[in-house]
């Protein structure tokens, strides 16, 4: 009865969502077999990809003969699949019998942090857990980069109709369409993608084989390559990337900054031989800008205070620059000890965030840019009012239709910042945790631009264990709605959404 | 020569008005009582159809006549009646009248098989730029990767287009003060005169007449000239044929229409800061939309409040490119009133140039009567036309490569025989030289020659 008067298919939408969780648990057959390599319990992968599997299977039997997936299922689809994905990926650490992911929100909190490339993690001594369940980490967050729906889009031939409004929520940006079809669109963004984490794990890898950095070795360079490409930011050491050489940091804080910056570029200046749209590109060269300042300001701070030295300061500054600003979120140092000014200016960058079209979260530096001249326009307006002036991005005038949703989308992300600092402040009074505001901040900060850690005691070498479960699970809500970029989110909490 | 006119409005009377004397004229339109009219007034023949189509055409004569002019006031029927009859009598010269600039990009970029096309934006671009001083170039070919322009000017007359019998305002006064004797180039002899270093005069153009510009010969106003020279030896021409410092800085313009839009390009790209008013809405944002330099308000312009607020009156001039005369003849009397010292309407109405000038409007343009007077200038001597576009075919601009066993190599130029063919830069190993009477040419040297069609074998032998 209630169907009818719905204007959203549900059955269709869900029967879409069983499918793509019924995929998504093959992905199990990779730790799965690292876990026979490593002569590790195979029972979490085989129980978990059962699970999955079943759960996907019996979804699409429900729903059979529902196909019917329109712009408005899109949202749906979108959003439940990344709650249902995170679900799948908490399967193993339950499993696994792991003590410190034993608690179910615990573990849905880090597995939410894996696929939404985050990278805040409760553990609190990584080095313990399983190689195949620490790999299992570092992996979700490559599935969850470029996006599940992208990475669905590209192999399955069902998600042609409705597909580019999902794709859109999952990878906004322009200049991405690298094809009249999105489907081919995404099967080049996925293989650029591929094509890059194998260049980073050869490079790395070969670090270690030449024993510039005795601590790298292939399942250091696939683990931390799996961070870096995705803007994710798990690592497999308890103290992140100070644990390995100058040159794989270095290495690592290159491929980050390639992984914020718009990969229809990349595309473009690799496969097409075109390096001039880097150039030409204003989001780029304000993200190359914005990169540089920040790196600028963190050295001057770590020389004036005499923290580091030489190459080891420069190299400080611009790895937790690229690392924060990418929202990647790995640490060459332990960045909380480095004073008031080099929080702020990291909470800056963590705002400001990557490219569009990047695997980076965040709001994003093309939506800054384009704040910006929308702000321009209207105080020349106030002086001009009949003025008729358009925004205008790379020399093209920029629909006002985008601008609207540039204004709703950075209000609606300050909003939800705003909010979730409130609940963590309020929460941390409640049960008496001790957090400073600018922790505070920053966790919220941290977890809706899917950056990672925050300071104080969920700092990069800390843990977000401390937070008390209603903390953690607003968190849980603002790493899902800060990697759909809250629209999809915010949409399904309307009536007009359900209604016809 | 037998002529076939395509259209009998405004432009084609204008043209049949000139010509009727000396031509067998046949004039084609849609409209009988046009043609009736025009038939009155002179000794030509009409006939009654559509230009565009290959019957009346053929009714028309165009198998047996010389040149035809399509006039009408939508380009596209003037295309294709000029496209048909090059199919239908390939040796007869084809002159179009257009109103979109592109088309003229089109033809200059040679898609467009006709012989001339006159854009009416373009003309009242380039009276606007004029009067205002500042000589646009009417054409820039580019060789050499854009180190060589061979570009077109004319060069202003001296006086200002105001109806002397009428006491000048004192605007007009003013901008006619403005013109001061341009020494250095106008009506010197060119072996005195200081031209820009990297530049050379190729021709010029007096009337009817081609002056070769050899030392005693002197620029005078009214010529049209070609120069060739590096892009900033150009730009300096252009400075130096209107004979004084550029004291337009700001220029507003009424109304974003095509001509309006035409000449704020025209302007920009000589750097005058440039600001248009338009009443609509949808015509503002495209104006503002192709032109992101231009400061666009959407207004009708002629509210006190608006007129203030944005310093309309401390404009050095204003432009009227309103489809309506009365609405610009009240903006223009606006403008005045609040200070603006130079004031240029574009006129549709036939009478309407006298009526604004007698009503103290600076300068009237009517597009379709420039835009006739250009016709009727090609089709009185194709060779005085766009020379620098080799359209007249009797002069060209060859970029060749000197051979080893030139008999040119080694001269000095000052001692080259003087043949008519004008070398007017060498690219050598890929940087243009703009080559001085003691400069000689050297094997494996790319030289850019202006020279006549007739020519072209001999300069290619000697080469």
């Amino acid at each position: 009865v209630t169907r009818s008067r719905l204007g959203v298919d549900v059955l269709s939408a869900l029967n879409l969502v069983g499918t793509l969780t019924k995929f998504l648990s093959l992905a199990f057959a990779f730790p799965l077999v690292l876990a026979v390599l490593y002569g590790e319990s195979v029972w979490p992968w085989l129980a978990s990809a059962a699970v999955g599997g079943g759960f996907g299977a019996a979804l699409e039997l429900v729903c059979r003969g529902h196909q019917r997936i329109g712009v408005r299922e899109g949202f749906l689809v979108v959003s439940l699949t990344w709650l249902l994905a995170a679900g799948l990926g908490a399967l193993p650490f339950l499993f696994s019998g792991e003590d410190q992911l034993s608690r179910p929100l615990d573990a849905y909190f880090e597995s939410m942090s894996g696929f939404t490339t985050t990278g805040a993690t409760v553990v609190t001594d990584v080095e313990a857990l399983s190689q195949s369940l620490v790999m299992w980490r570092q992996f979700s967050q490559w599935l969850g980069g470029m996006g599940i729906i992208v990475l669905f889009l590209a192999v399955l031939p069902r998600l042609r109709v409705g597909g580019r409004q999902m794709f859109e929520s999952e990878l906004p940006g322009p200049e991405l369409e690298l094809s009249t079809r999105i489907q081919d669109t995404a099967r080049r963004l996925w293989l650029l993608y591929v094509g890059l984490s194998v260049a980073e794990i050869l490079v790395l890898a070969g670090l270690g084989w030449t024993g510039v950095d005795p601590r790298m070795n292939l399942f250091e360079a696939v683990a931390h390559t799996f961070s870096t490409m995705p803007t994710g930011g798990f690592s497999t050491q308890a103290r992140s990337v100070e644990e390995f050489a100058a040159a794989s940091q270095w290495v690592i804080a290159f491929f980050m900054a390639v992984a914020g910056a718009n990969f229809a570029l990349t595309y473009r200046a690799l496969l097409r031989r075109q390096p001039g749209v880097f150039v030409r590109d204003e989001e780029f060269r304000l993200y190359v800008g914005l990169l540089t300042l920040g790196s600028l300001v963190l050295l001057v701070e770590l020389w004036s205070r005499d923290l580091y030295a030489g190459e080891e300061a420069i190299r400080q500054a611009v790895f937790q620059a690229v690392s924060i600003m990418t929202t990647t979120g790995l640490a060459s140092a332990d960045y909380n000890l480095w004073g008031l000014l080099a929080a702020v200016v990291l909470v800056a960058l963590m705002l400001f965030g990557g490219s569009a079209g990047s695997t980076a979260g965040s709001v994003k530096v093309l939506r800054h840019l384009l704040l910006g001249r929308i702000l321009r326009r209207e105080v020349d307006l106030t002086v001009h009012p009949e003025l008729v002036s358009h925004v205008r991005y790379n020399g093209r005038r920029v629909q006002g239709q985008i601008l609207r949703a540039v204004q709703s989308f950075v209000m609606l992300y300050v909003g939800l910042f705003a909010l979730g600092t409130f609940l963590l402040v309020a929460d941390a009074a409640r049960v008496g945790l001790d957090l400073r505001l600018i922790d505070a901040v920053a966790a919220a900060a941290t977890t809706l631009g899917n950056v990672g850690p925050g300071f104080g005691f969920a700092g990069p070498m800390g843990s977000f264990a401390p937070f008390s479960d209603v903390s953690t699970a607003a968190m849980v809500v603002l790493m899902w709605a800060g990697r759909l970029e809250i629209i999809p989110v915010a949409v399904l909490l309307t009536r007009s959404y359900w209604r016809i | 020569v037998r002529i076939v006119v395509i259209g009998a409005g405004q432009v084609g009377s204008t043209v049949v008005e000139a010509l009727h004397e000396g031509h067998e004229i046949t004039v084609v339109d849609v409209d009988s009582e046009r043609l009736a009219v025009l038939g009155d007034r002179f000794d030509a023949a009409t006939v009654e159809g559509n230009g565009a189509s290959r019957r009346t055409l053929e009714e028309a004569g165009v198998r047996e006549c010389g040149l035809l002019i399509a006039c009408t006031s939508r380009d596209e029927s003037n295309i294709i009646a000029a496209v048909f009859t090059r199919r239908l009598s390939p040796s007869t010269s084809t002159i179009v009248r257009t109103t979109d600039e592109e088309y003229l990009e089109i033809w200059q970029e040679r898609y467009l098989d006709v012989d001339f096309v006159v854009s009416s934006e373009r003309e009242t671009a380039l009276a606007v730029s004029q009067t205002i001083g500042v000589p646009a170039a009417r054409q820039t070919d580019v060789f050499a990767d854009g180190q060589v322009q061979v570009v077109e000017f004319d060069v202003v007359d001296g006086d200002v287009p105001t109806d002397s019998a009428l006491p000048l305002s004192e605007a007009a006064t003013r901008a006619a003060d403005r013109r001061a004797p341009r020494g250095s180039i106008v009506g010197v002899p060119l072996r005195d005169a200081t031209l820009p270093a990297e530049s050379k005069v190729a021709t010029i153009i007096r009337g009817d007449k081609i002056a070769l510009p050899h030392g005693g010969e002197s620029i005078r106003p009214g010529d049209r000239i070609v120069v060739i020279g590096s892009p900033g030896a150009a730009r300096e021409w252009g400075r130096m044929v209107c004979g004084e410092r550029r004291v337009v800085h700001d220029v507003v313009i009424y109304g974003a229409g095509r001509a309006g839009l035409a000449t704020a390009r025209m302007l920009m790209s000589q750097g005058i800061r440039v600001r248009i008013v338009e009443a609509f809405d949808d015509h503002a944002r495209r104006a503002a939309d192709e032109l992101p330099q231009a400061r666009v308000f959407h207004s009708t312009g002629m509210d006190a409040e608006f007129i203030e607020r944005e310093r309309i009156g401390e404009a050095d001039a204003a432009v009227f490119t309103m489809r309506d005369d009365a609405k610009n003849h009240y903006a223009a009397t606006l403008a005045k009133m609040y200070g603006v010292p130079l004031t240029i309407a574009v006129v549709h109405d036939a009478h309407s140039v006298e009526v604004f000038e007698r009503a103290g409007v600076d300068v009237a343009i009517n597009p379709r009567l420039i835009t006739a007077e250009e016709m009727i200038r090609w089709a009185h001597d194709p060779r005085t036309q766009q020379v620098a576009m080799l359209e007249g075919d009797r002069y060209e601009v060859l970029d060749i490569e000197v051979k080893p066993d030139s008999t040119l190599l080694a001269t000095p130029f000052k001692e080259l025989p003087q043949t008519g063919a004008l070398i007017g830069a060498i690219i050598r190993e890929g940087v243009a030289i703009f080559p001085h009477s003691d400069d000689v040419l050297r094997p494996g040297d790319r030289v850019i020659v202006f020279t006549e069609s007739a020519r072209v074998p001999a300069v290619v032998r000697a080469l």
